[in-house]
């Protein structure tokens, strides 16, 4: 069953087109995930959802009613605010009872209500407590706890967790994802950190200027995005793209050229190409092996630097004339991960290599136009 | 010298940059004070001898029925006064609409804030005329004879309230208008989606956040209630018959006109414990949820 639909959603400020005909359909159960850049729509597109903002078109379903001229209240969502957005004058217990009170449910429903969201956000002992007395983390539950009593058919989640620290942010990430798996309910949930939309999503939504890039499920994202936006956004670190040009062309098959005479060769391209059209080549920092002869293709190059994280390494290259474009480092280097640690003196000469068919390609619109990889089986 | 400064200057800096502003606290606020309770047990004129009468001066107050009316306008004012804090803040929540052209319609609100309040009394004197005042026009309009509102007795003191009033709502308005820029937009976001809307969405979600504002508002009006004086003397001077006077402006006449500056420190120093025993209240409210720690 279809649980939020979203169809030709425009929202205008002003001059600014925030929201630019959002389509959505989001299953009964699903646990949504928003992810984008600063500005791209993201905590616009929810509170439209929660009907914090009216939309200039478009129509907004829940559960097949339209409530796109509705009351927040009278639209069955909840919501969880990135600041808490508690009541500082009202207890624990008051808080999460607030919306059944509004709602002008009898006494001994809220009270059971209360108690029984407060029994799995673990807040018994705190009921009584006001909101000024708990820690960042219990303050962040109350709000989910208020979320919970209402009992909505969608839960909104906009950045909860962007205030808490490290720690806290990982052991919340896996409580709402236990509390999804528990309810069973809706939930949409905005963040700009992916490895929240990666870890927690059924589905994820990548939204840019108020458009939807892509949506699908979080390795499919992640293995066969649909252009180069999705494809720089999803990972860390990033990937790696450099611009060429197409040299030869012949079916789907083509050849490019990159800065530094590094030529390629795709042989089944989804897209046709012409000759002397612009293109990007894409490779994921684990795609990139150091020192392996038996790469298909070869880049000689000098290491930068190194970052050892433990459990794995990032090694940044220079290729010397081949360059890369819009790296996270804001250099022009190559970033390669590698899974275990490996010393590497600075400046010492090393051989990348990788397989086309690990590679992407995205024609001059932006377009993907590699034929989609095999995801991995979770 | 050096060492002396760098070991004692987080206490000695302080206390000079206080110590302009406690003396002259000191002696303009706290020596005058205690010199008016030191009066009120004297009969003087001001010039010759003082002359110790001990508590004879307050004893006189008691059977005083000038200070009854005095002590009876005075609570009229106050309970007045409580009308502006609840309707500076509807209209604040009136003004403050996203509309086109709502700064200027504001700023007109603020007009009665830039006038002094003598032209405040001047005005409404003019206003209560019953002959070309305002109100004489309205009532001739209806065809009825405005009521001379300045010479009656039972009604001059709710005259000069109303005329009081203008100022005073429009400062609450201000404080009020402050306190709803302030409001988090994420709780309101929160009431709405809690499905709290008009008067709930205010009782519940709006009035909380602007109890600080409204504590402030509060305490000016009580005190500007208690301390009204200009308008009476501008309006009024107490007339008709004393009908119209305040502890202040009580206490002012006895002074200056009739020279009995014992008898009139003993009705400042009446005030004095009225202002004292709400500020105390007022303080401790204040303090109470710093003790807490909310």
């Amino acid at each position: 069953m279809t649980s939020v639909e979203l169809i030709n959603i425009e929202k205008h400020y002003g001059g600014f087109h925030a929201l630019k005909d959002v389509n959505l359909s989001i299953a009964e159960g699903e646990f949504v995930v928003m992810v984008g850049p600063s500005g791209c729509g993201k905590s616009t597109l929810l509170k439209t959802i929660a009907g914090l903002e009216t939309t200039s078109a478009g129509t907004l379903r829940i559960r097949g009613r339209d409530v796109t001229r509705l009351e927040p209240g009278d639209r069955g969502i909840a919501m969880v605010f990135q600041s808490y957005a508690l009541y500082p004058h009202m207890t624990v217990a008051e808080n999460m009872g607030f919306g059944l009170r509004m709602a002008k449910r009898p006494k001994a429903e809220i009270d059971a209500a209360v108690a029984r969201a407060a029994r799995i956000l673990r807040l018994d002992e705190q009921l009584e407590k006001k909101p000024k007395q708990l820690s960042g983390g219990q303050r962040q539950r109350v709000a989910i706890g208020r979320a919970i009593t209402r009992s909505p058919d969608v839960f909104l989640f906009d950045e909860p967790l962007s205030n808490l620290d490290a720690a806290l942010r990982t052991q919340m990430r896996v409580e709402l994802s236990t509390l999804h798996a528990e309810l069973g309910s809706t939930m949409i949930y905005v963040t700009h950190d992916q490895v929240e939309a990666m870890t927690m999503a059924s589905r994820i939504v990548v939204l840019n200027r108020g458009r939807i890039e892509q949506v699908g499920a979080p390795l499919d994202l992640y293995t066969n995005p649909d252009n180069l936006f999705v494809a720089g956004f999803l990972g860390a670190p990033r990937m790696n793209f450099v611009a060429g040009e197409v040299i030869a062309a012949n079916g789907s098959s083509a050849r490019i050229v990159c800065s530094g005479g590094l030529e390629v060769t795709f042989e089944t391209l989804t897209t046709q190409v012409g000759v002397g059209e612009t293109v990007t080549l894409g490779i994921r920092p684990e795609r990139l092996r150091l020192g392996d002869a038996a790469a298909q293709i070869r880049i000689a190059g000098n290491v930068r630097l190194t970052e050892y994280l433990g459990r794995e390494t990032i090694v940044y290259v220079d290729a010397g004339p081949l360059v890369t474009t819009g790296s996270d480092s804001g250099t022009s280097v190559f970033t390669v991960q590698i899974a275990d640690v490996r010393p590497f003196d600075n400046g010492s000469a090393v051989s990348l290599g990788f397989d086309p068919a690990d590679a992407y390609l995205f024609a001059s619109d932006g377009r993907t136009i590699t034929p989609s990889k095999p995801v991995a089986k979770i | 010298m050096s060492t002396f400064w760098r070991n004692h200057r987080h206490w000695i800096a302080p206390t000079l940059f206080i110590m302009p502003g406690a003396l002259l606290f000191g002696v303009v606020i706290i020596l005058a004070s205690a010199e008016t309770i030191w009066v009120s047990f004297f009969d003087w004129d001001g010039v010759g001898e003082k002359q110790w009468v001990g508590l004879a001066n307050y004893v006189q107050l008691l059977d005083d029925p000038q200070f009854h009316v005095s002590l009876k306008n005075n609570l009229i004012w106050l309970a007045m006064f409580m009308l502006a804090p609840p309707l500076g803040l509807a209209l604040a929540l009136l003004l403050n609409q996203p509309v086109r052209g709502m700064r200027v319609v504001k700023s007109l609100f603020f007009v009665p804030l830039v006038l002094a309040s003598v032209t405040v009394g001047v005005v409404f004197t003019w206003v209560y005329d019953p002959t070309f005042g305002l109100l004489s026009l309205i009532f001739g309009y209806f065809g009825a004879t405005a009521p001379a509102l300045l010479s009656d007795e039972h009604l001059v003191t709710f005259a000069v309230v109303v005329a009081a009033l203008w100022p005073q709502v429009a400062f609450c308005l201000v404080l009020f208008l402050a306190g709803l820029n302030n409001l988090s937009e994420d709780l309101i976001g929160a009431g709405r989606v809690d499905g709290a809307r008009g008067w709930p969405m205010l009782i519940h979600v709006i009035l909380p956040q602007l109890r600080e504002v409204s504590f402030i508002a509060l305490a000016v009006t009580v005190i500007g209630a208690l301390r009204s004086f200009d308008m009476v003397a501008v309006m009024t001077s107490g007339g008709p018959f004393g009908s119209s006077t305040v502890l202040a402006y009580q206490m002012y006449e006895q002074s200056i006109f009739s020279y009995r500056f014992g008898y009139g420190a003993a009705i400042a120093t009446v005030l004095f414990v009225i202002m004292a025993a709400f500020i105390a209240w007022y303080l401790r409210t204040l303090l109470k949820p710093e003790r807490e720690g909310i």
